[in-house]
């Protein structure tokens, strides 16, 4: 008798510790899937965010977790500022639902090109696009990629116009400025909304060379100082001094009119 | 076992595995285990071996806590989105026993019960993946703060430049990397897991000091000396020296991807060294300053003017681009001569960021 009810309540024991064992087990399992859950979303989150910002930038910052803004720093950065030529006028011809579309191509291409040749877009302003070169890490050879991330666009959006052309829709035109100089790199902004971005001269000189384009009649114009820099493969053709604003003298810009055909293939190699 | 790393874009594989019975048994003999994708790399036996005898699980490290390394070789590569290599050291650590959820907690970092020094050697490894040599000295008084001593510090440059070169050399060819994914899932394996672990455990073993043979004549010759004593140091020796010997790529050709990627990492002291070197071979300063420049020069070959491109698309990467980088030289160059162009940049990718930190440059 006593040792039927010792066995009886052995086995109670046993059963109240399998179950307990068991419900132990299940929360670990359940805590384990809201890991997992979790690890997803943030994931998820992560590359959502990198359609925001440069990849490296995003991953920067969920692997710095809670660590306030890395400081911003000094470098040496390529500039790059490209912007629609004509904008308002193909606006008035289209609607709004086909001008989203015509320009979504031209941002795609453009972004393709700066990205294929280890830019990053730093802003889209309008119609317009700021690009970056060497700003995020070091790159020595930053100028050369800028420009030939220039000649790029110019070949993707002349085939992005027959694809245009065979929809009967307008053709698109580019401007390109690109300037090279010392800035701050870093995430910048409000506290509510930060972006990482490049200040400096040259940003601001790349944007009047853009312009210049109009004036010069041409699709890229290179300042002085990026010249100097140059790959002597690039074909340039220096321009008439022009006036731009905020410079007291006229400035003297170049022309990029490709490559010459003895360095083709190896661009192409590049690219 | 879910990896972090899934969703990172990975290419089909560039090249086909060739059986080789002897550098299985290389493997076997080394680790305990076969090492399948080894065979990938098996044209260019100098990177196969490389890749057994450069880890730092089997008897290079003699001060660093082998934990910490195990940890530091995880992070790096998930810093740089090698989905084989990062899912290779999760399989690695789950067979010697710890967790999946203790090692989700490592990588994110979310345990507080990581050491500070660990969280240190954490830090300089993700630093140099990000920053690269640039930041050399700052990560390096950050890690004698956290009192590892020189000897500590070299074994950790050494872990993250180890794990730098395997991160390149399987990322470009596009390894693979699913089946090592799901070994932690599959029924057999988690009822081999135990064996497995011994197995590894032990081939697994501390480092002794080694005194380095003789004295190198060759570019990286004073990082090798500067880790004298460490067993490291022979193990860098023979490697650079089985690269040297390999004949699928010229000796200049293989100077000048170094030298590229000395140049985009900002290595004075290494560029200085290369340069050194291709002068010897004859290339004058003009051109190399050319080729340094502007990635090209009308006296390179067309080899030369592929590579030299190349290698500057190594040292920061995204790994589906790279991978579409490397397949369209796959084209133009045979299986041997893309798998050493893939070793000798990945190599110097690690070399150059192990010398910031142990010679103190940058």
């Amino acid at each position: 008798m006593t040792g039927t009810f010792a066995l009886g309540i052995a086995l109670a024991a046993i059963a109240v510790l399998a179950i307990t064992l068991y419900r132990q087990w299940r929360r670990g399992e359940n805590l384990q899937r809201q890991l997992r859950a979790a690890a997803a979303d943030l994931d998820q989150l992560q590359n959502a965010c990198a359609r925001l910002a440069p990849a490296g930038v995003v991953r920067r910052l969920v692997a710095d977790g809670m660590q306030p803004d890395p400081a911003a720093e000094r470098k040496v950065a390529t500039a790059m500022f490209v912007d629609l030529v004509g904008f308002t006028q193909l606006s008035e011809r289209l609607q709004p639902e086909l001008l989203q579309r015509v320009l979504d191509g031209y941002y795609q291409r453009v972004s393709d090109a700066i990205d294929e040749h280890r830019g990053h877009v730093g802003s889209y302003v309008g119609d317009g696009i700021v690009a970056y070169f060497g700003a995020i890490q070091p790159n020595p050879w930053q100028c050369d990629d800028a420009v030939h991330a220039a000649l790029a666009m110019r070949a993707s959006i002349g085939a992005y116009n027959a694809e245009l052309a065979r929809e009967g829709l307008p053709p698109i035109a580019i401007g390109i400025g690109i300037d090279r100089g010392p800035g701050l790199a870093g995430l910048m902004g409000s506290r509510e909304r930060r972006e990482y971005a490049f200040i400096g001269r040259a940003v601001n000189f790349a944007a009047r060379l853009q312009a210049l384009t109009r004036q010069h009649g041409v699709d890229i114009l290179v300042s002085e100082t990026l010249r100097g820099e140059l790959d002597p493969g690039f074909i340039l053709t220096p321009m008439p001094a022009a006036a731009v604003k905020g410079f007291a003298e006229p400035v003297v810009t170049y022309a990029v009119e490709g490559r010459s055909a003895s360095q083709l293939s190896s661009a192409a190699d590049s690219a | 076992m879910a990896s972090a790393l899934e969703h990172v874009a990975w290419e089909a594989c560039l090249i086909d595995p060739q059986p080789d019975r002897s550098l299985d048994a290389y493997a076997r003999r080394k680790t305990g285990l076969p090492i399948p994708s080894l065979r990938y790399f098996a044209p260019v036996p100098w990177l196969a071996r490389a890749i057994v005898d450069l880890h730092p699980e089997y008897g290079l490290l003699v001060h660093l806590d082998q934990d910490v390394a195990d940890i530091l070789t995880l992070i790096v590569s998930q810093e740089n989105s090698c989905r084989f290599c990062y899912a290779a050291q999760r399989a690695l650590l789950w067979s010697q026993g710890m967790s999946a959820a203790r090692i989700e907690r490592v990588e994110q970092e979310l345990s507080t019960k990581l050491a500070p020094r660990t969280t240190a050697a954490i830090a300089f490894g993700r630093t140099q993946s990000r920053i690269g040599p640039a930041a050399a000295r700052d990560a390096r008084e950050a890690l004698r703060r956290a009192g590892f001593s020189d000897e500590e510090m070299k074994e950790i440059a050494f872990t993250v430049a180890a794990t730098d070169f395997f991160n390149r050399a399987y990322t470009m060819p596009a390894i693979p990397a699913r089946p090592m994914e799901r070994m932690p899932d599959q029924l057999l394996m988690r009822l081999m897991r135990p064996l497995i672990g011994r197995m590894i455990g032990r081939h697994r073993h501390r480092g002794e000091a080694t005194p380095l043979e003789r004295p190198s004549a060759y570019p990286y010759a004073a990082l090798i000396e500067a880790c004298a004593g460490l067993p490291i140091a022979p193990a860098l020796a023979r490697t650079i020296e089985a690269m040297w010997a390999s004949s699928h790529l010229s000796r200049r050709c293989k100077l000048l991807m170094l030298a590229v990627v000395a140049r985009g990492l900002g290595c004075e002291v290494c560029a200085i060294d290369i340069g050194k070197a291709l002068e010897r071979e004859g290339l004058d300063e003009a051109t190399l300053g050319q080729v340094l420049t502007h990635l090209d020069a009308p006296e390179l070959d067309e080899v030369e003017r592929l590579l030299v491109r190349f290698a500057r698309e190594t040292i920061w990467y995204d790994p589906a681009a790279l991978q579409r980088r490397a397949r369209t030289l796959r084209d133009r160059l045979s299986v041997p001569e893309l798998l050493e162009a893939i070793g000798v940049t990945s190599l110097a990718n690690g070399l150059c960021r192990m010398g910031a930190m142990v010679m103190g440059h940058s």
